[in-house]
């Protein structure tokens, strides 16, 4: 009996750390610098002195990344530890057995350590699903010898963009692709607009259709190009024809080198009281899979990778716009322009719903938009965006 | 099997054997089945019950614990109280999410320094999973209205193991868990019956293999029904003869009957006697026909089979049989006639949405592309067909670029030539002091850049084509007109016209097929604008399915495509056949 005991105790207090030494593969979607920077992380944390585990990666190409998710690993095929977007969050969580909630790792040290808005994206229904490592969202984004000082506020910015504006030379001050909705919702969330209010659509509120006669008077005014997709508002960059611009980091490694940019907030809302534009931010996460035979161990990573060294590297060399908060008081971060410029936008942005009937609002959205960019009653519009995904979820969710 | 044949002694045994393997071979599957159900059957009511009575514990607690107020000693007070009243081996678990607690347990290994209220320990993950996972159905039912049941149950090792949510004020804090073992299910039922009701009837054949083959055969017939409806009277009364009882074992005898006549009347005789003469020939097909069954055929009737579920992204993990919703897909596809609705300011305006509509558009879209590919192929290649035509093979090779480029990049190059501000094409119609159009903006100029985008793609095929079979006509036949003095209209139309009928009606067939089926056309250059206006039946689907999730009802979508291609390629068939004379 009491050998049984002693034996108990021996392994009470070795399971901790056998639990923990396990094999962990990730699974990423990155390439160049991302990919290395990454690798390195991963490298950093097999070497980590009194670290049991062994991380191998895996890239697996981006369009086939999430596919991959949904087929793999509810059949127990799949990684321990994924990266993606969190607009796929709520699809997988929904479907089941692909996400493990990790809210029982989770203390507030580890809460509070990142940017709200990117931890918020990893929320869904109540719990937490993974911990953000990185975010993306459009700020403004100006060509440094067309605009001295970047605007503050809409009416510095429209009157500059006026300014610059010169439609038979094919010159404009502003583009972006205000078509997209994507790029809408910074106004729209800078009026108080929202899509989903407690998770049922909300399409036509009153904020969303001031922010759509907001987006008529910019068009009417004719400083932004027509029917603007993001190969045309690169060329016009590129070539100096638009001052100014509204896009994320992925804008940013399409400039010709020629072109001195600067980056940016965007500016506040003067018809909406002095309140900032409100970008929707995309944000990627760490998952454990939910099948994995070392949760413990592929947390322990997880929690490592969106820690502040983690977080450095993929910031410097990465070029990511770390999710941990704690890094932008490191002073390379911090005299980093774009890091830090992204990171003034990020505090103000609002997590792009995670909720899976968000894939049912881009195409009503889009075709609302259309209307009102050719000058259609905003309401009327939106009106008929709102009955169209509210007929479609309704319809999802019958089958539930 | 010719009369006198019949009369010879050995092959008459042979028959009468045969009925005798049938006989058996139909009581096998028959039987096997009735009794597979009849075992279902009673596992399942009694699960049903056992279900109910452990829900009920389960309910029970959740509702003292709620009324102790969720945490405190009161709760373990509870919990002490309701485990006295339980079966032993019942194991009753409170959670608090805050803190990740455990604030009550009965379980025997949680005492000593692991006695409740403790933090939970790193193996017990799961229990606190469970808890966070009903706070979320309680937060689902409340944000979208819904009534799912507000517990979990599985059952797993012959245990039931359960949770139920506990509320404070309106907010769920945490769980209870009962771990409660279920009795063993009894002994599944009838085995003997059954094998009394195979073994009876093959027996009693065995005094009829003398017999002459109509009495054996009637013999057989007789037994089998006798077996079974013997098995069916005995396991009906054992589960109470409700309705779906006489359906499933009525399935079970009509399958066994099919065997039975299968065997006895020489089919598997004459299928293992094939499959023994060809035998290279099926080996060397194996490898296509597996190759087919599991790449084309599995897929094909899973996507079928899928089309009568309301499967969707939330339950894909669902059995089928749950989410079974028979023709309901079909039904609201083609039930559904609103083509046309009442706008908002009064007028009658098209639903884009409306699968009548998109049928109409795939159909004028691909009756307009195949003429535009014909017409424009034909003069092409009469033209190139000239005689002394200098530089034909440049000519050639440049006509059958669009078709050699991948159509992907096609299709986006032309996208960009119809640009509203930065097009080609609104840039060429302003040299002639036009306005600008915004292409995308209106159904007919979208339809019309997609007709542009896929004629440019079309023609050279049916350019190649027809020049081919022009090549072929025999010149002595425009000679021979020449002398009658038939004009050149009348030589293209009585002598080029009809010796390209064979090798064109093909290739029109062919073309409509792609172009019914064109998605990337119609995905890349228009993505259905404005509104859904431009789109066709397979983009349709696709938006369905990967845009909306709803996996059963774009399987049901897809599934009339393929009917109507169906009913097309049948149609077709018989105007080749009607070709094939020329």
């Amino acid at each position: 009996m009491r050998k049984h005991q002693v034996l108990a105790l021996v392994l009470a207090v070795l399971s901790p750390l056998e639990a923990l030494a396990a094999d962990i593969v990730v699974w990423h979607a990155y390439r160049g610098g991302e990919k290395a920077a990454f690798e390195k992380v991963v490298a950093a944390y097999n070497a980590k002195p009194g670290n049991p585990n062994k991380v191998t990666t895996l890239a697996v190409p981006y369009d086939a990344f999430a596919d991959k998710i949904t087929a793999a690993v509810p059949r127990g095929k799949g990684p321990d530890v994924f990266i993606y977007a969190q607009d796929r969050l709520g699809g997988w969580i929904e479907a089941g057995n692909t996400v493990e909630p990790i809210d029982f790792y989770l203390d507030d040290a580890i809460r509070g350590r990142y940017v709200p808005a990117t931890f918020e994206a990893m929320t869904y229904r109540g719990s937490v699903w993974g911990l953000p490592l990185n975010y993306k969202c459009i700020a403004l984004i100006t060509n440094k010898k067309l605009v001295k000082d970047p605007p503050k506020t809409t009416a510095e910015l429209e009157a500059l963009a006026k300014k610059l504006t010169a439609r038979d030379a094919g010159k404009f001050g502003l583009a972006y692709s205000y078509g997209d909705y994507y790029y809408h919702a910074a106004l729209q969330n800078g009026f108080g607009g929202r899509v989903f209010d407690q998770g049922k659509p909300v399409m036509d509120n009153p904020e969303n259709v001031k922010a759509a006669q907001y987006l008529q008077a910019w068009i009417k005014a004719g400083f932004m190009p027509a029917e603007p997709s993001s190969a045309l508002i690169t060329s016009l960059f590129n070539e100096g024809k638009a001052a100014m611009v509204f896009s994320g980091n992925w804008f940013l490694g399409e400039i010709a080198s020629g072109i001195d940019y600067a980056v940016s907030p965007l500016p506040v809302i003067s018809e909406a009281g002095g309140k900032p534009m409100r970008p929707w931010i995309t944000v990627e996460g760490v998952y454990v899979a939910a099948p994995s035979k070392a949760k413990d161990a592929a947390f322990d990573f997880v929690k490592y990778v969106t820690d502040v060294e983690a977080a450095k590297v993929m910031a410097l060399e990465g070029r990511q716009s770390p999710a941990n908060a704690k890094v932008y008081a490191d002073p390379k971060v911090a005299a980093d322009p774009i890091l830090s410029a992204y990171k003034k936008q990020v505090d103000v942005a609002v997590p792009m719903p995670n909720l899976p009937e968000m894939t049912m609002v881009w195409s009503p959205a889009t075709t609302a938009l259309g209307a009102i960019i050719r000058g259609g009653d905003p309401k009327v519009a939106l009106a008929k965006a709102q009955e169209k995904v509210a007929a479609d979820v309704a319809n999802l969710r019958k089958g539930k | 099997m010719t009369a006198p044949a019949s009369q010879d002694p050995r092959l008459q045994a042979v028959h009468v054997a045969r009925f005798h393997a049938g006989l058996a071979a139909g009581l096998v599957i028959a039987l096997g089945l009735s009794w597979a159900w009849l075992r279902g059957t009673a596992s399942a009511g009694y699960e049903g019950r056992a279900r109910k009575e452990a829900v009920g514990a389960l309910t029970g607690l959740a509702g003292e614990v709620e009324q102790a107020g969720g945490e405190g000693d009161g709760v373990r007070a509870a919990l002490q109280a309701w485990q006295a009243g339980q079966p032993a081996g019942t194991v009753g678990r409170v959670v608090v999410l805050s803190g990740a607690r455990l604030e009550a347990s009965t379980d025997p290994k949680d005492a000593g320094d692991r006695a409740a209220p403790r933090r939970l320990a790193h193996d017990e993950k799961p229990v606190f999973d469970r808890a966070q996972r009903m706070r979320g159905i309680v937060i689902e039912n409340r944000d979208q209205e819904e009534k799912k049941p507000e517990l979990e149950v599985v059952l797993e090792d012959g245990r039931f193991s359960m949770a139920a949510p506990v509320r404070k004020g309106g907010e769920v804090i945490g769980a209870v868990e009962v771990v409660r073992p279920a009795a063993p299910p009894p002994a599944a039922p009838g085995v003997p019956a059954a094998l009394l009701a195979l073994a009876l009837p093959v027996v009693v054949f065995l005094p009829l293999r003398r017999a002459g083959r109509i009495v054996a055969g009637l013999a057989a017939l007789a037994l089998f029904a006798a077996g079974v409806a013997g098995f069916g009277a005995y396991a009906q009364r054992l589960v109470g003869g409700a309705a779906d009882a006489i359906q499933a074992l009525s399935a079970a005898g009509v399958l066994g009957l099919g065997v039975l006549l299968f065997v006895a009347l020489g089919g598997a005789a004459r299928f293992r006697s094939a499959l023994v003469r060809n035998r290279v020939a099926y080996a060397y097909t194996l490898p296509a026909m597996v190759g087919m069954l599991v790449l084309v055929f599995f897929p094909f009737f899973y996507g079928i089979l899928i089309s009568f579920t309301g499967q969707t992204i939330y339950n894909t993990s669902a059995p089928l049989t749950e989410i079974w919703n028979g023709l309901h897909n079909y039904a609201s596809i083609l039930g559904d006639f609103s083509i046309v609705h009442r706008a908002e300011d009064g007028s009658l305006a098209l639903s884009y949405g409306n699968f009548y509509w998109t049928l109409i558009f795939t159909v004028v879209w691909t009756v307009t592309n195949v003429a535009i590919g014909v017409s424009v192929g034909l003069v092409l290649a009469l033209v190139l067909n000239t005689k002394g035509l200098a530089l034909r093979p440049i000519y050639r090779v440049l006509l059958i670029l669009p078709w050699a480029m991948p159509n992907y990049i096609t299709a986006l190059i032309w996208r960009g030539m119809f640009h509203r501000q930065f097009g080609v094409v609104n840039y060429a119609r302003m040299l002639f002091g036009a306005e600008p159009i915004s292409w995308f903006d209106q159904p007919f100029t979208s339809f019309l850049t997609a007709l542009a985008t896929n004629g440019w793609l079309s023609f050279p095929f049916m350019m190649v084509v027809s020049l081919g079979a022009l090549q072929s006509i025999p010149a002595d036949l425009y000679e021979a007109a020449r002398v009658d003095g038939a004009s050149r209209w009348q030589q293209f139309t009585s002598i080029t016209l009809p010796s390209l009928k064979p090798a064109l009606v093909p290739a029109v067939i062919l073309s409509v097929v792609w172009t019914f089926n064109m998605f990337n056309i119609i995905y890349l250059v228009t993505a259905g604008e404005p509104g859904g206006a431009t789109e066709i039946l397979i983009t349709q689907a696709y938006k369905y399915a990967f845009q909306q999730y709803r996996y059963g009802y774009a399987a049901a979508y897809s599934t009339v495509i393929f009917i109507i291609l169906l009913v097309y390629g049948v149609f077709q068939n018989r105007v080749t056949r009607a070709t094939e004379g020329i």
